[in-house]
C-alpha cells in the first residue's frame, strides 16, 4: 500500500495518516480481499470518512505557502469564478486546452499535489462525462461527416462524425477546465475565508451565517451518524442486511438524525439568544489587497481577454 | 500488488479495481440518483436564466420564514441544511440488492414546510458545490431550480393532496410522503433532462460544411428525457420513496412532536378534529365540481366522435382487411342501448342538449355517491381494526415520547 501522497511539506498536517490511507481488506497484501459488495452500512461509513478526509485535506493544503493560498480570498473568488464563466463561453478546443494548461501551471505554483490534482479531473472526467458523451459522437445523435465508419446497422451506416467528436472534445475539455478552476479555489481557500470573501462580495449576511452554521454542524451531525452506523456494524455478525431490514435501519437512522438536528437547532438558538443574538449578524472582515493580488487580477484579465480573442480567431 | 499474494488469487478485473480504489480514482459507484449538473453541460445563458428563476423562490422563502419563525430561523435552517447534506450521503437500499443516494427535498418539505425545504436544500447544494466540488458553480441555479424548487413543491403538493385530512399517525401520510418524493425526484430529473435537451438546438456552431457542432450537452430532448426518466423511475425514485416513507413511518412511531412542526392543525388520531380547517377541502371539491359541470356545454361544441367510441357502422372495414362487421361485435355492440341515458341523451332524442347536460349531472352524482359509500365502508372497517388491542401499545409509545 502506498503512503499518503497528499502531504504538504512545510506544515504539520491536520489529517491523521489512517484517515488518508485507503481502507484495506482483510488480506494483508492490500488487495480487496474477496471481491464482495460492501453493504450499505459500510458504504455510508466510507462516504462519511471520505467527506472528512476531503475537508481536512483541503484545510491542510489551504495553509501551504504557494501562489494561490497567499492571495486575498475575494480576489480568488472573483477571478477564478470569472474564469469559469469565460470557459463556459469558449467554443474551440485549443483555447480550452490552453486555459487548462495554465490552470495546471497555477496549481503547480500553488504547490498543490499535482498528481492528485490531475487525477481528480482526468480520472473523473473520462469515466463520467466521457461515457455519457460517447454515444453523442455517433451520427445517430450528431449528424455530419462520418470519419470513423462502424459498418451498417439497421439499414443505415453508423460511425463517428467529425462534428460529434469535436462536440465531445469541447464538452470534456470544458468540464475538465471548470472542475479544475473550482478545485483550485476550494483547495487553496479555508472555508472561513471563503465565506468572509462571499460576505464582502455583497452576499447577504443571513445567507453567510446559515451556510457557516450548516457547514459547522454537518461535521457535528456526522459524528452522530457515524456513531449509529458504527454501532450497527459492530452488532452485525454474518450476513449483510437484507432489503427489508436495511430499509428500516436507514429510515430509523435518518429519522433519529432529524430529531437530533431539530433538538440541536433549538439549543443553538437558545444559546445564541443567551449571548445577545437579536437577528442582526455581524462578521469579522479582513480586507487587505496586496500588490500580488493586483498583479494576479491583471494577469487573469489579460488571460481571459487573450483566450476570448483567440477563440474568435480560431473558432 | 496482488501478484505475490498468498491469500487470494485476484484476476485481472479484480486487480484493476483494487488499483483504481487504492489510488482513490474509483470508489465503486452507486447507480442513478444523481441529478447534480456539473459545470460545462449547460450554456452560460441557460445558467443565468436558471439563477434568475431560482432567486424569487429564495427571496420569498427567506421572507416567509423570517415572518413565521422570526430570529429562530437561522439555526433552524442551518441545521435543516446540514441534515439535507447528510441525508444526501445515506446509501438507501433499492430492491435489486444495490444502493442509491437520495436528495431528501420532499422529506424536509414534509417535516419543515416547502419554503424551509427550498432554502435548506439550496444551502446543502451550495456547500456541495463550493466546498466539495460536487455539482457546478455556474449550474448551481439550475440545480436549485430542479432539486430545491421543482422537486420540493411538486412532491409536497402530491403529499398534501394524497394525505388529505388523514390523522398524523395514519399510514396514509407515510405513503403520501413516499409517493410525493417519488414524483418529486422524477420531476427534478425531467427538468434536468429538458435543460440538457434544449442545449444542442439552441447553442451550436456551424462548420464550413454547414453541419452543426453542439457546444454544450449534445443530446436532444428525445434522448435525454427517456434516459433520465428511466434511471429515476426505476432506481433513484425508489430510493427517494423508501427513505421518505420510512422516515415518516419511524417518526409516527417514535417522535410524533417532530411531525407536528409542519402540521399543527392535523389531529393525531382518528375522531379528533383540530381547528376549522377540516371543512375547506370539501368546499374546494364542490367548487371544482361545480366549475366542471358549468363547463359541460363545451362537449357539445366539439365536432366528430370521441376516439375509440365509433359505432360498428362507422368503422373503415377495408383498413382492417375485413369484409363485414365481426358477428360478436355486431351482437354485443347494441347491448348497452338499453341503458338509462343511451348516448348521453334521452331515449326519444327530442332535446339532445338537455339530455347531454342531464347525463353529466346524473353521472357525477352517481360516481360521487358510489365513492362516498365506498369510503364510508372503508373507514368503518379501518375503525373496527383500530379498536383491536394492538392499538394500545402504539398510544403508549406515543405518550412516552411526548416527554422527549
Amino acid at each position: 500500500m502506498t503512503a499518503p501522497t497528499d502531504v504538504t511539506p512545510r506544515r504539520a498536517r491536520l489529517a491523521p495518516d489512517w484517515l488518508l490511507r485507503t481502507e484495506v481488506g482483510l488480506c494483508p497484501c492490500g488487495c480487496l480481499g474477496k471481491p464482495r459488495r460492501r453493504n450499505l452500512v459500510a458504504r455510508t461509513l466510507r462516504g462519511l470518512s471520505e467527506l472528512v478526509r476531503r475537508a481536512m485535506f483541503s484545510d491542510d493544503v489551504a495553509g501551504a505557502p504557494g501562489l494561490l493560498p497567499r492571495l486575498d480570498a475575494r480576489v480568488k473568488v472573483v477571478t477564478l469564478l470569472g474564469l469559469v464563466v469565460v470557459a463556459a463561453f469558449l467554443r474551440s478546443i485549443p483555447m480550452l486546452g490552453a486555459m487548462y494548461v495554465a490552470a495546471v501551471a497555477v496549481a503547480w505554483m500553488s504547490r498543490l499535489p499535482l498528481r492528485s490534482f490531475l487525477a481528480r479531473v482526468w480520472l473523473f472526467v473520462p469515466v463520467f462525462t466521457g461515457f455519457v458523451v460517447l454515444p453523442a459522437t455517433l451520427n445517430v445523435v450528431t449528424p455530419g461527416t462520418i470519419v470513423v465508419p462502424l459498418g451498417t446497422w439497421l439499414g443505415g451506416s453508423v460511425g463517428f462524425t467529425a462534428e460529434g467528436l469535436e462536440s465531445a472534445g469541447l464538452i470534456v475539455m470544458r468540464v475538465a477546465l471548470s472542475t479544475s478552476l473550482v478545485v483550485l479555489l476550494t483547495l487553496t481557500t479555508p472555508w472561513a475565508r471563503l465565506l468572509a470573501a462571499l460576505r464582502s462580495l455583497r452576499v447577504p449576511t443571513t445567507v453567510i451565517l446559515v451556510v457557516a452554521m450548516a457547514y459547522r454542524y454537518v461535521f457535528h451531525l456526522l459524528t452522530a451518524v457515524d456513531d449509529m452506523y458504527t454501532a450497527r456494524r459492530a452488532r452485525t455478525v454474518g450476513r449483510d442486511l437484507d432489503f427489508r431490514s436495511g430499509r428500516r435501519f436507514v429510515a430509523a437512522s435518518a429519522g433519529a438524525l432529524f430529531g437530533k438536528a431539530h433538538a440541536l437547532s433549538e439549543e443553538v438558538y437558545l444559546a445564541m439568544v443567551a449571548r445577545g443574538f437579536t437577528g442582526e449578524v455581524r462578521l469579522l472582515e479582513r480586507n487587505r489587497v496586496a500588490t500580488r493580488d493586483v498583479i494576479w487580477c491583471v494577469m487573469c484579465t489579460l488571460a481571459a481577454a487573450a483566450v476570448l480573442w483567440g477563440d474568435r480567431v480560431v473558432g | 500488488m496482488g501478484a505475490e499474494c498468498t491469500h487470494c488469487s485476484p484476476g485481472p478485473v479484480h486487480r484493476t479495481v483494487a488499483w483504481l480504489q487504492s489510488r482513490r480514482i474509483w470508489r465503486g459507484g452507486d447507480p442513478g440518483g444523481d441529478v447534480h449538473i456539473p459545470d460545462g453541460y449547460l450554456s452560460p445563458q441557460t445558467c443565468a436564466v436558471m439563477y434568475g428563476a431560482a432567486v424569487p423562490f429564495w427571496l420569498a422563502g427567506a421572507r416567509r420564514l423570517r415572518k413565521v419563525v422570526k430570529t429562530r430561523f437561522v439555526p433552524l435552517l442551518a441545521l435543516g441544511a446540514a441534515y439535507c447534506f447528510l441525508v444526501m450521503m445515506f446509501n438507501i437500499p433499492v430492491p435489486d440488492g444495490t444502493t442509491a443516494h437520495a436528495v431528501g427535498g420532499v422529506l424536509v418539505a414534509v417535516l419543515l414546510g416547502p419554503w424551509a425545504a427550498v432554502i435548506a436544500v439550496s444551502v446543502a447544494l451550495g456547500i456541495q458545490a463550493l466546498f466539495f466540488g460536487d455539482g457546478g458553480v455556474l449550474a448551481f441555479g439550475a440545480n436549485c431550480c430542479n432539486m430545491a424548487v421543482a422537486m420540493t413543491f411538486t412532491g409536497y403538493a402530491v403529499y398534501k393532496v394524497m394525505a388529505g385530512r388523514a390523522p398524523l399517525t395514519a399510514p396514509r401520510r407515510a405513503i403520501a410522503a413516499g409517493v410525493g418524493a417519488y414524483v418529486g425526484i422524477n420531476v427534478a430529473a425531467l427538468c434536468a433532462a429538458i435543460e440538457f435537451g434544449l442545449q444542442p438546438d439552441l447553442f451550436y456552431k456551424t462548420t464550413a460544411s454547414g453541419a452543426h457542432v453542439p457546444l454544450y450537452a449534445p443530446f436532444h430532448l428525445s434522448q435525454t428525457v427517456p434516459a433520465m426518466l428511466l434511471a429515476h423511475l426505476l432506481v433513484a425514485g425508489v430510493a427517494e420513496l423508501v427513505l421518505t416513507a420510512g422516515v415518516i413511518t419511524y417518526l409516527q412511531r417514535a417522535n410524533l412532536p417532530i411531525l407536528r412542526i409542519n402540521q399543527r392543525t392535523v389531529s393525531e388520531r382518528d375522531g379528533e378534529r383540530v381547528g376549522a380547517a377540516s371543512r375547506v377541502p370539501l368546499r374546494g371539491l364542490l367548487v371544482g365540481l361545480g366549475a366542471l359541470l358549468a363547463l359541460v356545454p363545451l362537449g357539445l361544441l366539439a365536432a366528430g366522435g370521441a376516439f375509440g367510441e365509433d359505432r360498428p357502422g362507422d368503422l373503415d372495414l377495408k383498413r382492417y382487411g375485413l369484409d363485414a362487421v365481426p358477428s360478436g361485435l355486431a351482437r354485443y355492440s347494441d347491448f348497452w342501448s338499453r341503458a338509462l341515458l343511451p348516448g348521453y341523451d334521452f331515449r326519444h332524442g327530442a332535446h339532445p342538449n338537455v339530455g347531454y347536460y342531464v347525463s353529466a349531472v346524473v353521472g357525477t352524482v352517481l360516481v360521487a355517491g358510489l365513492m362516498f359509500v365506498a369510503f364510508r365502508l372503508a373507514t368503518l372497517a379501518h375503525r373496527r381494526r383500530r379498536t383491536a388491542p394492538a392499538r394500545v401499545t402504539a398510544v403508549e409509545v406515543g405518550n412516552e415520547r411526548v416527554e422527549v
